[in-house]
């Protein structure tokens, strides 16, 4: 992969290439090693190798920005070109700031040796334990075991420079009945791959898969839940969007104040909330800089129950008179998650389903979608493992059911957290977040799926 | 592993693109200097004793433009947010098949050299994946073809100058915000291009040129004393067509509607939910097909080939021949269709493209297919629906086009309204979420209309409606004839692992569905 030195040369030489006053280059590679398998056997594998330069160059205020894959000499000169055409024609952008000039990036400790060089010999023994543990209980296995190395460059006119690399590698099931009467999932992501526990997800997709089997229909309605670290990931990832400090000003989020204002220092929920990001946090790779190419810093969101920030942007910043927000994803473009931690709490899982009176367990959820992008109301699915807990226990399976519910009011009906641990739900989604207890959960429809 | 040489590449690859997949607009065959590199694949696979390889060559442009005006607080002053941005990449995938296995890598450095060790890569995987496989890969027959394929266009839309796109969306955001009570108003235009050169070791050699072509108008109106936001889109059908096609788009006269609607939208009262007929426009509807018709009936997610992510299906083998919609309901799978997105010459298999019956008035009749996955459903040949999102990704089951066939020409959208007591019509796309075996589905809209005593009223807000697939389909009662019927594309489908997007569309007349539980959203 691309080193430091080579990366800096590649942009030094298409900088070098522009007449305009501002240039700003991002410079990716990335290697993809992947199996994927099914029906017990693997179906496909990769390898696959990609790279990209993003080219923005600004003159009078115009920006053009072209992005390539082609790194000779004559394609990078082609394509400086091509921008700095499109900016001679782009309409002047009211909202353009200033270059970003040198900036000092924090490490991060973001990158595993081992798991960014990871092959077939590495990754088949993995899928191997699982169809095998599937085949003994004679079961369907299916699943996605892959690792990614990836290597990202910053540079601009005004001297700015960065260079970060980062690996990361996640393995899932879904372990079926032959007869497809019933599903159990497990999955973890991980930054190294040596620390991916085939064993343990086969095992705990068979238990699933077992305890689900032949579930009862119950009365859609609003249930007490208790929602494994994953589909609180699943969830409370998606309020990610609702900081923005833009968006809450001109009064579309949730924590836009009715009449004007914001709801920043109110304490919206309980005092055992607290949400933040850290991009030094070892569990997970980060970002060493923002969007806006600033230094990432940790900071907090929701504090013991209070807003306790919001995400500004270079430009709205400027336009308010506060510091940009240091966080390493924009939240107000539609970003979050990365480096999202949702702190937990020291309880089991056993002791979260134990301190329920009558209530459902969810594995995880699926295909969520918004409803309204201002009070964050989504809906989905439960999936692989919905179970009826009575008295402290789980007592019967039940069939799937929609939710819609967002995940502010799923935060202000929390009553109690288990512990926190770093999650990637099947859409994508990536934090650190503790399984949890929380009331009046709307399921309002029964779905049939296995 | 990428070598710093190859990384920043030793010949001008971008001058390289251009010369391998320029010919002339008549030319038949492929561009010889395509069919030398692919054959430093073919070579090698049968060298390593791959007992089939095939290579594509892709190069993907995509150009897109866009403009958000808003309405600076305080000052009143008009705030201009263009986007203008050219991105392009090439390079190229191998797959083979080695004792009974596929093996697949990729490269962006186009070279012989590199072509036939990223085969060798292909080989190695192929091998280790063997270790584990139930039964070796089998591909249904396919005829050899050596053909140069392109999408019907009269002006191809990345050579028209910039300056016109931005001209036009200028126009259109301008006219978005001419009501001073429109917060934001927004445009874009999206034109995609790919070439793809594929050749097998079957001996097809087929070059493509393949053009889409996206725009949009949104309008966002808040309400601040009563803390909401809500939006207006016009989506003009994408299409697979040449720059000719954009004055059909119609943006301008369309920003000037939806200028208005967005405010009505803003006003409209809240549905009362509970049981009401609803009145599916194809913008609207095209979604619920791609949900609940189209996904569930690709074989590989039957097959739990996908049951790890994107789900398996409700509809399985078994149920070919049995009754899953009403008799108003006729599907056909279709990569040939004119302007569709998922037309195209030949797929990513090499097969040739065709259409298929899916659903024959209500009753099953067939899967979407592949070369590799045909026979385990006992047909002969493949419906020629392989497809990957770029030379660096594997190609696999994806759907075609799917459409609904029209009704009878006497069943008109006025006819249909007029037997509706208490519905709703629903236009555009909204928020949409459907279960794993496409089972339990909730859709929402872009803007609703009330239906009550056969005629249709006010616009109303908040609709999102629930159903079980098979009862939904079982509940369509009428669709209005061919004069209506329109496709409309959907640029982001996502599936497999790691995900891929497609692109397709999917048409239909106005449609009638009878006792749907509607419910009040946020």
């Amino acid at each position: 992969m691309i080193t430091r030195e080579e990366a800096q040369k590649i942009c030094q030489q298409a900088l070098a290439l522009t007449t305009f006053p501002e240039c700003h280059l991002t410079l990716t590679a990335s290697e993809q090693a992947y199996t994927r398998f099914a029906n017990n056997g693997i179906t496909t594998a990769s390898f696959n190798l990609r790279h990209n330069l993003s080219i923005v160059v600004t003159r009078h205020g115009r920006t053009g920005s072209v992005s390539i894959n082609d790194l000779d000499p004559a394609s990078l000169k082609g394509a400086v070109k091509q921008a700095e055409e499109l900016a001679a024609i782009a309409p002047p952008n009211s909202e353009r700031l200033p270059a970003v000039g040198p900036q000092e990036f924090p490490a991060t400790f973001d990158l595993d040796e081992r798991t960014a060089a990871a092959r077939a010999p590495e990754m088949i023994p993995h899928v191997k334990t699982i169809i095998d543990a599937a085949l003994q209980e004679k079961m369907v296995a299916a699943g996605l075991i892959e690792r990614s190395h990836r290597v990202t460059a910053i540079a601009n006119k005004a001297g700015l420079f960065g260079f970060h690399r980062s690996s990361d590698s996640q393995l899932t099931t879904t372990i079926r009945q032959r007869d497809g009467s019933s599903s159990g999932w497990a999955g973890q992501p991980s930054m190294k791959l040596a620390a991916l526990d085939s064993a343990l997800l086969a095992r705990t997709a068979i238990e699933k898969c077992k305890r689900w089997k032949n579930p009862q229909k119950l009365t859609p309605g609003n249930y007490t839940v208790v929602l494994e670290a994953t589909a609180t990931g699943d969830l409370v990832r998606l309020i990610a969007s609702g900081f923005s400090a833009r968006n809450t000003e001109e009064g579309r989020t949730f924590l836009s104040k009715r009449g004007g204002g914001t709801l920043v220092g109110e304490q919206m929920f309980p005092e055992f909330i607290t949400l933040r990001m850290d991009p030094f946090d070892p569990r997970q790779p980060s970002s060493p800089w923002t969007p806006d190419y600033l230094p990432s810093r940790p900071i907090t969101w929701i504090e013991k129950g209070k807003v306790a920030n919001l995400a500004y942007d270079r430009y709205w910043a400027s336009k308010t008179g506060q510091p940009p927000t240091p966080a390493a994803f924009s939240f107000g473009r539609g970003g979050g998650g990365g480096s999202l931690i949702m702190e937990g709490g020291d309880a089991s899982l056993q002791q979260l389903i134990g301190s329920v009176e009558r209530g459902l367990l969810v594995t995880h959820l699926w295909y969520i979608r918004p409803v309204n992008p201002q009070t964050l109301q989504q809906t989905g699915l439960t999936r692989d493992g919905l179970f009826l807990i009575e008295n402290g226990e789980i007592t019967t399976p039940v069939t799937n059911m929609r939710f819609l519910e967002s995940p502010v009011r799923l935060l202000k009906n929390t009553l109690r957290l288990g512990q926190a641990t770093r999650v990637r739900g099947l859409e994508g989604g990536i934090m650190i977040a503790p399984a949890l207890v929380a009331k009046d959960f709307p399921l309002p429809s029964i779905s049939d799926a296995v | 592993m990428l070598t710093r040489r190859q990384f920043i590449g030793t010949s001008a690859s971008a001058a390289l693109a251009e010369r391998l997949f320029s010919a002339p607009k008549d030319s038949k065959t492929p561009n010889p200097e395509l069919e030398k590199l692919a054959d430093a694949a073919l070579r090698r696979a049968k060298k390593q004793q791959a007992t089939y390889c095939d290579i594509r060559i892709v190069r993907l442009r995509d150009q897109r433009v866009n403009l958000r005006m808003t309405t600076e607080r305080g000052t009143g002053r008009l705030l201009s947010v263009p986007g203008v941005a050219e991105d392009s990449s090439f390079g190229f995938g191998v797959r083979v098949i080695v004792n009974g296995a596929w093996g697949f890598a990729a490269s962006p450095v186009v070279t012989a050299e590199e072509i036939a060790r990223i085969t060798n890569e292909a080989v190695i995987i192929a091998k280790a994946n063997a270790s584990i496989q139930p039964r070796p890969v089998k591909l249904a027959p396919v005829k050899a073809y050596r053909d140069r394929w392109v999408t019907p266009h009269e002006k191809d839309p990345l050579t028209v100058s910039m300056a016109e796109k931005i001209d036009l969306l200028t126009r259109v955001t301008t006219e978005v915000k001419k009501n001073a009570k429109v917060f934001s108003g927004s445009a874009s235009l999206n034109l995609r291009s790919e070439d793809k050169y594929f050749a097998s070791s079957e001996g097809s050699s087929i070059q493509q040129y393949l053009l889409q072509i996206y725009g949009n108008v949104d309008a966002t109106a808040v309400d601040r004393e009563k803390n909401i936001s809500r939006s207006r889109s016009y989506v003009p059908t994408q299409a697979a067509a040449g720059w000719e096609y954009v004055p059909e788009m119609n943006l301008e006269e369309n920003a000037q509607r939806i200028r208005e609607e967005v405010l009505e939208h803003l006003a409209a009262p809240p549905v009362k939910p509970g049981k009401k007929d609803l009145l599916l426009m194809p913008n609207h509807l095209m979604l619920t097909i791609h949900e609940s018709v189209a996904h569930p009936t690709e074989l590989d997610r039957a097959l739990g080939y996908e049951a790890n992510y994107a789900g398996t299906s409700y509809i399985t083998p078994d149920k070919i021949g049995r009754r899953i919609a009403s008799e108003h309901c006729t599907f056909i799978g279709d990569r040939t269709s004119p302007r569709a997105l998922g037309t195209v010459g030949y797929d990513d298999d090499g097969v040739k493209a065709t259409s298929f019956t899916i659903i024959d008035k209500g009753i099953f009749k067939s899967f979407q297919t592949t070369r590799d996955q045909a026979h385990l459903i006992g047909e002969k040949e493949s419906h020629g629906c392989s497809q990957a999102d770029s030379w660096a990704t594997v190609p696999f089951q994806r759907m075609p086009n799917v459409w609904m066939k029209a009704g009878p020409p006497d069943t008109t959208l006025e006819k249909m309204i007029s037997e509706i007591d208490d519905g709703v019509l629903i236009d555009g796309r909204g928020s949409y979420s459907i279960d794993q075996q496409r089972y339990n589905f909730q859709f929402g809209g872009d803007a609703f209309w009330e239906i009550k005593g056969g005629k249709k009223r006010s616009m109303i807000s908040r609709v999102s409606y629930q159903a079980r697939t098979p009862d939904f389909w079982q509940a369509c009662d009428a669709t209005a004839g061919p004069s209506y019927w329109r496709q409309y594309g959907t640029t982001g489908d996502a599936k497999g692992e790691p995900t891929q997007i497609n692109s397709i569309s999917h048409g239909c007349s106005p449609t009638r569905f009878r006792s749907i539980d509607v419910i009040l959203t946020d």
